[in-house]
């Protein structure tokens, strides 16, 4: 034990080992670091960072997915195991884990160990790594928090500050986390319509993925869509929603250079969790919706909610069935949309519909467990309102234009 | 007088970028593609890629003024980050796409193939891109 004196002896030490004095001089790294949240200088930065972050990612999934995964899961794995499964053909075995023995392509195979496997492995992780990778490096060389003081007078509009862009952005990796995320907001009104306003409208780092798979050109459309959902919701919960939207006070770590090890340690642990939480669900989910169409659970469905879907949505019958798969994971249900026949307005129709619709079961169990039963049931209400109308809407949109 | 010299480079660069980010911005608008010479502007992003290109003129074209001051170094040195972002993301999209073989070549691309990946056009980032490193020069010797 050190008595009063020895420690200020040690305090003396360290003080003098550890901190310099001197005259304060303004580097570059300072300069930098203002204009990048100045609005003026700042915005254009932010977009340049954004652009950079969503080329890299459809580069490197490009790279993986088109480049060698398609190759092995379509010209190898998918013959192999057409020629290999010891169920016949016409089994509900074969039916369920192979898919269409007609299909030359995994991803339309719909089998659990074809467009199961191939979804996950070949679309989806290697959209997820690059996704990860970039907001790693960004979190850590001190960009993020800089985003979070350039955005948040837009997001006071919406009754949040600049720190719910740190829940936004991890939900376009997984809405999962980014439920947790929004603990960072103080009140329970911020928390509230951040959760809402993300498990309806932020597509997940795996929809993302399929959806520049699926519907490559009108993809941007799609996300400025659910872009503007995301605030004009987010304005009306805060006008409906009680409560108080505090001001953002924020301190601003300096830049620094990302380390390798800490961006390879962060990112094996997000990637991992994805290996536990989605692999189960997208297997389970085309187990499910296979034994689902072996029954005619589907077409009893689809012809029950076939006037809906069609007069209200504009979008064919068929798509009760990636609806259904949306609420276990909504990439598998926009990889399913790509297998049914309709018009490139139906699709961008359809993709928007399966990404507000029902959150995935894992977001649900998370809106549940951050938000109380109440909490739980005002998103629900908000989200069946949303899809109604903002599903509408874009059919309405399409027959004013003359193309619905 | 390297100071004035720096100043006359970066106002010319920077009115080139600032044109070139205006007509990928027509011409992303527009929906279009243009190639003159090893120049072309088309494909993916060219809206977005031509409006960071107006700002990073921009910003080159407001910080000649005294550049020697910090912030407008830093406004500068901005600029060619932006630049370099885009030229960078080009460069390591046209590396993802030349390694992987087409359906008749497997796995990996020919060597004809591998190297046309390479070869021009190019789009307006990547030519500017070697004359943006000037400013690393700049920042080199104004810390000597």
């Amino acid at each position: 034990m050190l008595d009063l004196e020895q420690r200020w002896e040690l305090i003396d030490k360290i003080a003098k080992r550890t901190i310099k004095f001197g005259k304060y001089r303004h580097t570059l790294k300072d300069a930098i670091a203002e204009i990048t949240v100045k609005p003026l200088t700042g915005i254009p930065i932010a977009i340049a960072v954004l652009y950079g972050f969503w080329a890299f990612f459809v580069a490197f999934a490009g790279f993986f997915t088109d480049g060698f995964l398609v190759k092995l899961f379509d010209m190898h794995w998918l013959p192999w195991l057409q020629e290999v499964f010891p169920a016949g053909k016409e089994s509900w075995l074969y039916y369920i884990f192979v898919g269409d023995p007609l299909a030359d392509n995994c991803f339309e195979a719909f089998g659990m160990l074809t467009s199961g496997l191939f979804v996950v492995i070949g679309v989806v992780l290697p959209a997820i790594v690059a996704f990860y990778l970039v907001l790693i490096v960004l979190e850590d060389s001190g960009y993020l928090p800089r985003l979070a003081v350039l955005i948040d007078t837009v997001l006071h509009k919406i009754g949040l500050h600049g720190y719910a862009i740190v829940p936004s952005i991890l939900s376009l990796g997984c809405n999962v986390p980014a439920c947790t995320a929004c603990r960072i907001l103080e009140t329970k009104k911020q928390r509230f319509i951040m959760r809402t306003i993300l498990a309806i409208f932020i597509p997940c780092g795996a929809q993302l993925g399929i959806m520049l798979k699926v519907i490559p050109e009108t993809v941007g459309w799609v996300i400025l869509y659910l872009l503007a959902g995301y605030f004009i919701l987010g304005f009306i919960l805060s006008r409906i929603v009680p409560g108080e939207s505090p001001e953002l006070l924020l301190d601003i770590p300096s830049y620094q250079r990302p380390t390798f090890s800490n961006v390879g340690r962060k990112l094996w642990v997000r990637t991992s969790s994805f290996f536990t939480t989605a692999i189960p669900f997208v297997l389970l989910g085309v187990i499910i919706i296979n034994v689902l169409h072996l029954t005619g659970v589907i077409d009893w469905l689809a012809t029950g909610l076939g006037p809906l879907l069609s007069g209200w949505f504009g979008v064919p019958k068929e798509t009760v069935g990636a609806l259904i798969v949306a609420f276990l994971r909504k990439d598998l249900a926009v990889a399913q949309l790509s297998a049914i026949e309709m018009t490139k307005y139906q699709m961008v129709t359809s993709v928007v519909l399966v990404s507000i619709y029902f959150p995935c079961i894992a977001t649900f169990v998370m809106l549940l467990k951050e938000g109380g039963v109440k909490g739980f049931l005002g998103s629900l209400a908000a989200l069946v309102a949303t899809v109604f109308l903002y599903g509408g809407l874009l059919h309405l949109i399409w027959i004013l234009l003359g193309v619905a | 007088m390297k100071n004035k010299f720096a100043s006359v480079y970066f106002s010319i660069f920077g009115l080139i970028v600032l044109s070139l980010g205006i007509a990928e911005l027509i011409i992303g608008i527009a929906g279009r593609s243009f190639t003159w010479g090893i120049l072309e502007i088309s494909g993916e992003f060219s809206l977005w890629k031509g409006i960071i290109l107006f700002f990073v003129g921009f910003f080159y074209l407001s910080s000649v003024k005294n550049l020697n001051e910090i912030h407008q170094l830093a406004k500068n040195v901005m600029a060619s980050i932006m630049l370099w972002i885009i030229a960078g993301m080009q460069i390591f999209a046209m590396i993802t796409e030349s390694i992987p073989g087409g359906e008749e070549e497997g796995w990996i691309n020919t060597w004809e193939g591998f190297l046309s990946a390479y070869s021009p056009p190019y789009i307006p980032a990547l030519i500017l891109l070697p004359f943006s490193l000037v400013t690393v020069y700049y920042v080199y010797a104004r810390e000597k």
